[in-house]
């Protein structure tokens, strides 16, 4: 037994860890986070839980633990990013920051898998993005999705989760009216939402009008950055954040909102990650100031009620809305705007699904041990559409409802709301 | 040899749950007191019963020392494995029954606290035992600790609600303590165990008392501008006879840490001291129980009494309390939390005596306790790399300590002993008391492997001064 004494200087200095070190130090290790995080839950181990990761980093950073630790990789590998910890944490350690660091600092001994870097350079170079995302519309087009949905495996788990984004309701066509008064609001259309959710987008552009916000395009937009920051790949997350800035600054518009709960966490902190970057860092703090859910603008403005729409709906928090951002009741109130719409509450909906933006392919093992339970809670609900605002969720929970074959679907809130205001 | 017993321990647990690395049991060198660090030589995880009885009857065979720990939440340095064998039982957590017809349910030792009463919840039931890190404990580690919580003044700690014990002893002998379905005859050994800080065995499943939830509850909120007039309507609504289920005071520099987190509760970021004070029972005679409180509260000097205006500010008046000390951790790097015990008249001079300590010694002291049980718990945040300020918060911790027992207190109301507080044993009890101890030790455990160097000073058992060659 030894008490702790003596000053340690950093073993890795000048690392991105180092740099985000001091927030290890918030840590007293009382353990209120281990319940909060799924894979201590699935995992059952303390090296998979946030307390324990935060051992590993202050061991990175006082060299006691080596960079090339394979069990170091592993168990920070194997973290969601759900950021769970946070919500539960009383000493306010940042640990979505942490985690980043602790990656950044990590793949400069170890590169990023393979599947996981192939995904990373796609996204970060616009005509590859839509090409990938033309293939994936093709291969459900072409109704290959459903028929490799259900091999095993990685491939039949990717063709689920296409599968799963097809329309899960109908919806009338309406053209929503705006005065504008609310003010001008530009839409991150973002890659897979664009890609996959394109006609999400739109209703999010509808019922932002329906609400008095008016429109403004930013077409120099690109991915929000938020999949090559979790990974690791901080420096392609900086790149990305500055031409976004620029890209919404010219389109002037008073905030930029998301439907994605994944891409709108990265965008509020974007600050942050221009943090050391002189010349960016003020511009980056305004526009993260401007980001907002769509659910949030709506909330704002009410919404205006919809017409009925008779359907009994479960809801699932995006961790990234809720945890990252704190982001609880708005959807609810997305929700609550839509008569006829019967909320089922779901239980552990504050609990990741496991899709954790690339995790699910990279280490899908984890990945359905921790969605295990949140189909089974869905189930009991009894609802037959779960409704969840993020792309990674829809698809995630879509997929493992997809391959369960019972019938029941995902859906993002704001289609739902959409499909009430197509109902007036 | 200790190759040989990771293979023999994975042939029963599995492979997956030995870790022998020593990059792999860095992360269980500590407790929820992580001053404390050491790492274990081995540890396990069994996931069932049958898988704990077989490590515990190999670790017999093979004569191992061994710790067994819950979650890792303790505040005493009880679970550190410091070379030896740990045992985690965290994932025996299953709930096994639950009686509504006779209020209790049985559990394995790794359930966690609130997820029991989470799960007796609807049937209107609960545990009432609700140590502050209830969402993280298990029933197994309260029951080592005899752990307590702020509803324990009015329902009693853990050794009130827990009826009957099946237990591995060190030897792989198992054995039933206590009777679910009344008192047991003879010598009350159920009551000797809870709280034996994990040196008498191992539980295999713990027979709890489960509790109907009041009709009514009523939480208040107290603002004091200071400690003194605080300690006074404490003294006052206890000696009215009435019986609160709980009675907690935070200082300011506790309300502080609380309102900066996100547990943040709205207590008032000026007063020097706060109140929260839950009156639960029948409806009947339930309002004028507030009024006559809140009329004590008044009288000692209240600024104003609030009282939570429905559930969901009730538990966020609640929140803010229990995650107090983790909040903690935004004063400073490390925070040394204490516990220990007062007769409740004596609060408001040894409150004033921890904080000359605090002062004297250039600390800040967070004081957030049961102030109704006069079970005080004076946290200090400070930085453990700083080894001058170390020294400061050992001496400070010793002070307190030693004034705690010149008031006609102890060391630890509800902590337990574990590491932390085995120096001031020996200010507290006689040497023939301690060798007592250590008798009553050597009847679950004669070999004293589980959790050795524990609770009770070795030195102080008359074994070792009969034996000096065996002093390490």
């Amino acid at each position: 037994m030894s008490v702790t004494t003596g000053s340690i200087p950093c073993a890795i200095p000048g690392s991105p860890l180092d740099l985000a070190s001091g927030g290890i130090d918030a840590c007293v290790h009382c353990g209120f986070c281990l319940q909060a995080c799924p894979t201590y839950l699935a995992l059952e181990d303390e090296n998979d839980s946030p307390r324990g990761r935060i051992v590993l980093m202050r061991g990175l950073v006082e060299g006691t633990l080596a960079t090339t630790n394979e069990d170091v990789h592993t168990h920070i590998d194997r973290c969601l990013g759900c950021r769970a910890c946070e919500t539960a944490c009383p000493s306010g350690v940042p640990y979505g920051h942490l985690l980043e660091a602790t990656r950044a600092t990590l793949t400069a001994v170890k590169p990023i898998p393979f599947v996981a870097r192939a995904i990373l350079f796609a996204f970060a170079r616009r005509p590859l993005m839509l090409l990938f995302m033309f293939g994936g519309r093709l291969t459900r087009a072409l109704g290959l999705s459903r028929l490799l949905a259900s091999l095993p495996g990685r491939l039949g788990f990717a063709m689920a989760m296409l599968e799963s984004t097809r329309a899960s309701i109908t919806r009338k066509r309406y053209s929503p009216d705006s005065s504008g008064s609310r003010g001008s609001v530009a839409v991150l259309t973002g890659c897979v939402m664009e890609g996959l959710f394109a006609e999400t987008n739109r209703a999010t552009e509808r019922t932002l009008s329906m609400n008095d916000y008016s429109l403004v395009l930013a077409p120099q937009q690109r991915c929000c950055g938020a999949l090559h920051a979790h990974a690791g790949d901080a420096e392609t997350a900086r790149t990305l954040a500055r031409a976004n800035i620029e890209a919404f600054e010219a389109a002037g518009a008073d905030y930029v909102a998301v439907n994605a709960a994944g891409c709108g966490a990265m965008m509020k902190e974007y600050g942050q990650i221009l943090e050391h970057d002189a010349g960016w860092h003020e511009r980056a703090v305004s526009f993260s100031a401007r980001v907002r859910d769509v659910s949030e603008l709506l909330a704002e403005a009410g919404p205006r009620t919809g017409g009925a729409l008779p359907l009994t709906v479960t809801y699932d928090a995006p961790c990234h809305l809720l945890h990252a951002q704190r982001i609880a009741t708005p959807p609810l109130r997305v929700l609550g705007a839509i008569p006829g719409l019967t909320l089922v509450p779901l239980n552990a909906s504050d609990q990741c699904c496991g899709s954790a933006g690339i995790y699910n392919l990279v280490e899908p093992d984890v990945s359905n041990r921790v969605l295990a339970p949140k189909l089974a809670n869905i189930a009991l609900t009894g609802a037959p559409l779960v409704a969840t605002g993020n792309p990674g969720c829809l698809m995630q929970i879509g997929a493992g409802l997809q391959q369960a074959g019972v019938g029941v679907r995902a859906v993002h809130p704001i289609d739902l709301l959409d499909a009430s205001y197509g109902n007036l | 040899m200790s190759l040989a017993l990771e293979s023999r321990l994975a042939a029963i647990v599995g492979e997956k749950r030995v870790l022998a690395r020593p990059s792999e049991l860095r992360v269980y060198e500590s407790d929820g007191l992580p001053g404390y660090h050491h790492a274990p030589r081995l540890a396990v995880f069994p996931a069932t019963r049958d898988e704990v009885i077989d490590v515990v009857r190999l670790l017999a065979e093979t004569k191992t020392p061994y710790v067994a720990r819950g979650a890792g939440t303790g505040l005493s340095g009880g679970a550190l494995a410091n070379g030896v064998v740990l045992l985690g039982l965290h994932r025996l957590k299953r709930i096994i029954s639950i009686d509504v017809e006779n209020c209790r349910a049985v559990v394995e030792p790794g359930v966690v606290n609130a997820n029991l009463t989470a799960a007796t919840a609807p049937l209107g039931l609960h545990y009432a035992p609700d140590p502050s890190s209830q969402t993280a404990c298990t029933i197994g580690g309260n029951v080592s600790e005899n752990a307590g919580g702020p509803h324990c003044l009015k329902y009693g700690v853990t050794l009130n609600h827990v009826i009957a014990l099946t237990v591995i002893l060190p030897g792989g002998e198992i054995i039933t303590l206590g009777n679910p379905d009344g008192e047991d005859d003879g010598i009350d050994l159920l009551g000797a165990f809870i709280g034996s800080e994990g040196c008498f065995g191992v539980v295999l499943d713990v027979t709890v008392r489960l509790v109907k939830n009041p009709q009514a509850i009523r939480t208040l909120l107290a603002d004091f501008a200071s400690v003194d007039s605080a300690a006074r309507a404490v003294s006052a609504i206890i000696a009215s006879g009435i019986v609160a289920a709980a009675l907690e005071m935070m200082d300011a520099p506790t309300i502080h840490a609380v309102e900066a987190s996100i547990y943040a509760a709205g207590y008032p970021t000026d007063a020097a001291a706060i109140l929260l004070i839950e009156l639960d029972g029948p409806l009947a005679g339930l309002e004028e129980d507030v009024a006559r409180v809140e009329k004590f509260c008044l009288d000692a000097g209240a600024r104003g009494v609030r009282i939570a205006t429905d559930a969901a500010d009730r538990a966020r008046l609640w929140q803010g309390r229990k995650k107090a000390f983790g909040a903690m951790g935004r004063v400073s790097s490390h925070l040394v939390v204490q516990d220990a015990v007062v007769p409740r008249t004596k609060l408001p001079a040894i409150l004033a005596e921890i904080g000359r300590i605090g002062v004297a010694r250039g600390l800040t002291v967070c004081n957030v306790f049961h102030a109704g049980d006069g079970n005080l718990h004076p946290n200090i945040p400070y930085n453990a790399n700083d080894p001058v300020e170390s020294a400061h918060v050992h001496e400070a911790m010793r002070e307190v300590m030693e004034a705690c027992i010149a008031a006609g207190g102890t060391i630890t109301g509800e902590h337990g002993v574990g590491l932390d507080k085995l120096p001031y044993m020996a200010s507290l009890f006689t040497p023939s008391t301690l060798t007592a101890m250590c008798t009553l030790r050597t009847v679950f455990d004669p070999e004293q492997r589980s959790n050795p160097s524990k609770v009770v000073p070795i030195h102080s058992c008359r074994e070792w001064h009969a034996a000096p060659s065996a002093r390490p």
